[in-house]
């Protein structure tokens, strides 16, 4: 059972910041829910207005253009990106990290915006977002700002995004149309878990990157490698660049172990 | 309190809900349609997996203010004046019930699968209800009876019973 609070749909992006700036303090935007309604039941977090961001017009619109790339509005569902045919065409690594994030019913319901502005480590979709250049467009009251995923996460479960300000789309610029490799998650089960840990190798005009969840406080880029550089090369630069814990899932040192089989693994197969 | 239209089953209904009242609360204590049930409240185990405009969702992680308009099919719904529906008959059959409490969210997901799959492999079977916990059967007679619906029966033998 949830306790009370009050549940608000603005049609439009400006009714949106109005309700946000009206709730800076009391308001949390809901976009799939799959986060947040537990959070609530738990107790985590006790908003009094609850914002829903998926009535905006055209929030739920997911198109592909040469001149924009992929836009996905902030109620863009995952199983709406493994729906999209352009999506598997130009960016299968994003369908690739959407394959693998929790359960169907739940990649009915969530969000690929909720899962970058929930921040947590261990979102599935921010190694794809860091990989290939994307960015959020975020709105407020004071204007339209877009930032690179690149710089968005900030810490565990912070973002960029300030008190009155929502993400309203998520862009995948053209230029990253084509980019290849494949998204490795260990978890506990076979079936939908959290990851223990998750590395997304991503080959791009030769240049080689790894997107890194749950390894770190944030999502993990870590760019500028070639092949001749040599895997052992890149196991070294990816270990430098994440900080992995002990937690309930697994100690840190099991963590990067698996990281650095899992950059071995990729490292053979993506070529 | 906010005023919600929903179609659940094909049927028409006009109700005051509060806003912080679920889905699933809605659909078995307003409604009275208590086949839909709720296991863990967090979207983990899909015992409450209904319909939401033609997708599967777990009705514990989703507002009735939020479903305003929207069109909702439950287990309640599946059964027609012939009897159970074919994803039912095929469970019962392959005894894929036995406390029946996953049943409800299981005939779902697999509805949902043959949908968009005539012919799902073991795997994609699997795959497709990795969002409903079944704590009795151990899984082998869900899939079972999935195969056997869709004339696969012949792949039946090659699964392990646990």
């Amino acid at each position: 059972m949830l306790y009370e609070f009050r549940y608000r749909a603005p049609k439009t992006a400006s009714e949106m910041i109005r309700l946000l700036d009206d709730h800076r303090d009391d308001g949390k935007i809901l976009a799939g829910g799959t986060d947040l309604l537990p959070n609530i039941r738990d107790g985590n977090i006790r908003p009094a207005v609850v914002i829903d961001a998926k009535k905006i017009q055209s929030a739920d619109s997911i198109a592909w253009s040469a001149s924009e790339g992929l836009v996905m509005g902030n109620a863009v569902t995952i199983n709406d990106v493994l729906r999209c045919r352009e999506a598997w065409e130009l960016f299968p690594v994003l369908c690739d990290c959407a394959r693998q994030l929790a359960s169907h019913q739940i990649r009915n319901r969530a969000t690929v915006a909720g899962n970058v502005v929930n921040a947590s480590p261990c979102a599935d979709m921010a190694p794809a977002l860091l990989c290939l250049d994307a960015f959020a467009v975020l709105e407020s009251a004071s204007g339209t700002r877009q930032v690179p995923f690149s710089e968005f996460f900030t810490g565990v479960k912070h973002t960029v995004l300030k008190a009155g300000e929502f993400l309203e789309k998520i862009i995948i610029p053209a230029s990253a149309a084509g980019a290849r490799g494949y998204y490795l998650k260990l978890k506990r089960i076979a079936g939908h878990d959290l990851g223990i840990i998750g590395v997304l190798m991503v080959r791009r005009n030769n240049g080689i990157r790894f997107g890194v969840s749950s390894a770190a406080p944030t999502p993990v880029l870590v760019d500028g490698m070639l092949d001749k550089d040599g895997v052992d090369a890149a196991i070294v630069k990816v270990l430098a660049a994440i900080k992995p814990i002990d937690d309930i899932r697994a100690s840190g040192e099991y963590r990067a172990f698996m990281a650095s089989t899992y950059i071995r693994r990729l490292w053979q197969e993506i070529k | 309190m906010i005023k919600i239209k929903v179609s659940v089953n094909g049927l028409e209904y006009e109700r005051d809900v509060a806003e912080h009242r679920t889905l699933l609360h809605f659909i078995r204590d307003d409604l009275g349609l208590s086949g839909t049930k709720e296991g863990c409240g967090m979207g983990e185990c899909g015992a409450c997996t209904v319909f939401l405009n033609g997708k599967v969702v777990n009705a514990c992680l989703v507002l009735a203010a939020e479903a305003d308009g929207a069109s909702i099919e439950t287990i309640e719904g599946q059964a027609g004046s012939f009897g159970l529906s074919d994803i039912q008959k095929a469970f019962e059959k392959n005894h894929a019930v036995q406390c029946g409490f996953c049943t409800p969210g299981m005939v779902m997901s697999v509805k949902e699968l043959l949908r968009h799959n005539g012919k799902p492999t073991p795997e994609a079977i699997k795959e497709a209800i990795e969002g409903n916990f079944c704590r009795c059967t151990g899984y082998t007679q869900i899939i079972e009876a999935v195969l056997d619906l869709t004339g696969q029966g012949d792949l039946k033998g090659e699964l392990k019973h646990v």
